[in-house]
């Protein structure tokens, strides 16, 4: 049935969005969790990923996989930066939630801004082996896309070590519950909030490189767009939870990529949106989330 | 008539229509607290509205396709498109404002934006797509036939009358017992809703309100550039006029004016007229760096704005009879009902209550 055989290649389609959208929500979650603010600026992180890479990969004609590399430890530096710079000299003052957002918006300006002064607004793209399709049962993948799913795999399982077998995962778990009573307990919070906007950027680079890796070409706007998609996935699994941003990242991947199969794939980011809408109008605690936040 | 003078008129205008812009993003978040990243959406569908009501209808061989084309005169379209913005604000209200806190109301509210942009832009029977609306009748000019020149000065007069409207209009509710209400939700929405009011049905009134002024704004704007599309309307846009409320001072009209003046105006239309360095995308660029540059520099350094709040002082008899009072209900002294209907009298008698230390708690 040609329905059946759309809808299962967009099933497949839909894991490899829902791979990039896991890394990206689990980084905005983590950061989320720690510093308790939401941050517009994220989405401006992958951007400077994928375009960090770009440069590694077209001007100094280094292989791709290398640029990945390096985008992720740029990213996580710049992020840290911001933090160091830019954000913490607000947090220090006790600075409420909604300005520190209107802050991270100021940041996400200037970060989109400055890559699009340089960069133009052209569509730009690696120059990378996809690799000959395969055939897995219904599915279609390249080795290329494979790889995006292993990536997505091995940092999950990674992100789940950390947070769950070492003294630093363990003392992120205890400031995002409470802060005051991770100080009390004698974590050094600053050295968590430091090591939450490694992660996160860390995460953000590698979530924007694979995305630059699965849509081919990209502009300076890419990472601000995929934000609210990211925030869908994030809400959806419950703000501040890194497993359930994971299931968040399955169920928008999977509907945005298979609402393709019926209406215009234009309105895919807008599918992700309106999830994102329900989703805080119904449960804003998230879907998966023992607790509320919002 | 001389360039220049052109070149003011035009920045007159704009500076009149944005100031109105502000204004009504100021009842929203200067009075009222609300993170609202949709405000441009609201110029939008006022913009919108109106011009399709006024436009004549679609012409297959003009290859533009738009719903209504009704030729309606300029006054009724306006309001209809105000009340347009009205209805959608109140819908996106009613069913957010109420559930969420305000960080995450302002991610419904760009969703609803971009969705909204997503819709605009694709489907193009409903109002022309990407390649949006053009050749919006003059408002008054089948009446008038004025020259190009002298029109230019009436359409300045027109906008500048609905700037006073909605300035005299906002100062009369930011004194009003109503205004007072919205200010005690900003500053802490459980003591104003331990004093008894509604705070949800205050949010959504001010909310309402506000977007109803950016429907006007947004339909003189879309009257006067006569072009408009889904670019002209990204989320970006919402930030020109968010950095120009905060650089100009929240809470207080004339900033939020002078603001509109220094922000979207000198930034944005001046730099239209500069010699070009690069590509039109890098000067808009560089212009976006300075918006979030200001913005940051404001939050941290004048986070009150140029313009700050008027501060609320409780006369000097009155606080020393509070302090009194205060003093013997702490030693057990029972309190008069005097005392207490004097305390009561504090929040009517002022015109910000409940103003916490910094002033505007930005």
């Amino acid at each position: 049935m040609a329905l059946l055989h759309t809808l299962l290649l967009s099933f497949g389609f839909g894991l490899i969005t829902a791979s990039i959208l896991a890394i990206a929500a689990v980084g905005l979650s983590l950061q989320f969790g720690i510093t308790n603010y939401i941050n517009f600026a994220y989405g401006d992180l992958l951007t400077f990923g994928i375009y960090t890479a770009f440069v590694v990969n077209q001007h100094l004609g280094l292989n791709i996989w290398i640029g990945l590399v390096i985008a992720v430890i740029a990213t996580a530096i710049l992020a840290w930066l911001i933090n160091l710079f830019i954000l913490r000299p607000f947090t220090d003052r006790g600075t409420s939630p909604i300005i520190m957002l209107v802050v991270t918006l100021g940041v996400s300006l200037i970060l989109q801004n400055v890559i699009l002064a340089i960069f133009s607004e052209q569509f730009q793209s690696y120059s990378i082996n996809t690799g000959t399709p395969l055939t897995l049962g219904p599915f279609l993948f390249t080795p290329l896309q494979l790889g995006i799913i292993g990536l997505a795999i091995v940092t999950m399982l990674g992100i789940h070590a950390l947070l769950h077998y070492t003294r630093l995962g363990k003392a992120m778990r205890a400031v995002s519950d409470s802060p005051e009573l991770a100080r009390i307990s004698g974590i050094n919070t600053r050295l968590v909030v430091n090591a939450a906007w490694l992660l996160a950027g860390g995460l953000a680079g590698l979530s924007g490189v694979v995305l630059a890796f699965n849509v081919a070409s990209f502009t300076p706007t890419v990472g601000f767009g995929f934000l609210f998609v990211i925030f869908a996935a994030v809400i959806l699994g419950g703000i501040g939870s890194p497993y359930g941003a994971i299931v968040g990242a399955l169920v928008v991947g999977l509907a945005t990529e298979m609402s393709a199969a019926f209406i215009s794939s234009e309105y895919k980011d807008a599918i992700a949106l309106v999830i994102l809408i329900i989703a805080l109008l119904i449960r804003p605690q998230g879907i998966f989330a023992s607790r509320g936040r919002a | 008539m001389p360039t220049w003078i052109f070149y003011l008129l035009t920045l007159a205008v704009f500076g009149a229509i944005y100031g109105t812009l502000a204004l009504g993003l100021n009842i929203q978040w200067g009075y009222t607290g609300i993170l609202d990243f949709m405000y441009i959406a609201f110029v939008a569908v006022g913009g919108y509205v109106t011009s399709l009501l006024m436009l004549p209808p679609t012409q297959a061989a003009f290859g533009e396709t738009y719903v209504l084309g009704l030729n309606w005169p300029f006054i009724p379209a306006l309001v209809v498109g105000g009340l347009a913005s009205a209805l959608l604000a109140f819908i996106v209200g009613l069913l957010s404002l109420n559930r969420l806190r305000s960080d995450y109301f302002a991610i419904v509210t760009v969703a609803v934006g971009l969705v909204l942009y997503t819709i605009a832009g694709n489907d193009t029977p409903l109002v022309n797509g990407w390649d949006g609306i053009s050749g919006i009748p003059q408002p008054f000019q089948s009446t008038l036939n004025l020259d190009a020149n002298s029109y230019g000065f009436f359409f300045l007069g027109l906008c500048l009358i609905i700037l006073i409207i909605v300035y005299i209009f906002s100062e009369r509710l930011y004194r009003s017992p109503f205004g007072r209400a919205l200010r005690s939700v900003r500053e802490d929405e459980m003591v104003a809703e331990g004093l008894g009011k509604n705070v949800f049905a205050l949010r959504l009134k001010a909310f309402v309100i506000g977007a109803f002024i950016a429907g006007i704004g947004g339909s003189m704007l879309v009257i006067y550039v006569d072009a408009f599309n889904p670019s002209a309307w990204t989320t970006g846009e919402t930030f020109f006029l968010w950095a120009a409320l905060l650089l100009g001072g929240s809470a207080n009209n004339r900033g939020a004016m002078l603001g509109a003046l220094i922000v979207p105006v000198l930034f944005a239309e001046i730099t239209r007229f500069l010699p070009t360095f690069g590509s039109p995308q890098v000067v808009d660029a560089f212009r976006y760096i300075a918006i979030g540059i200001l913005l940051i520099l404001t939050v941290r350094f004048r986070p009150q704005g140029i313009i700050a709040e008027k501060r609320f002082r409780v006369r000097k008899s009155k606080l020393q009879r509070l302090e009194s009072a205060l003093a013997s209900a702490s030693t057990g002294v029972q309190i008069t009902d005097t005392d207490l209907a004097d305390n009561a009298g504090i929040l009517p008698d002022g015109n910000a209550p409940l103003q916490s230390e910094e002033g505007k708690t930005l």
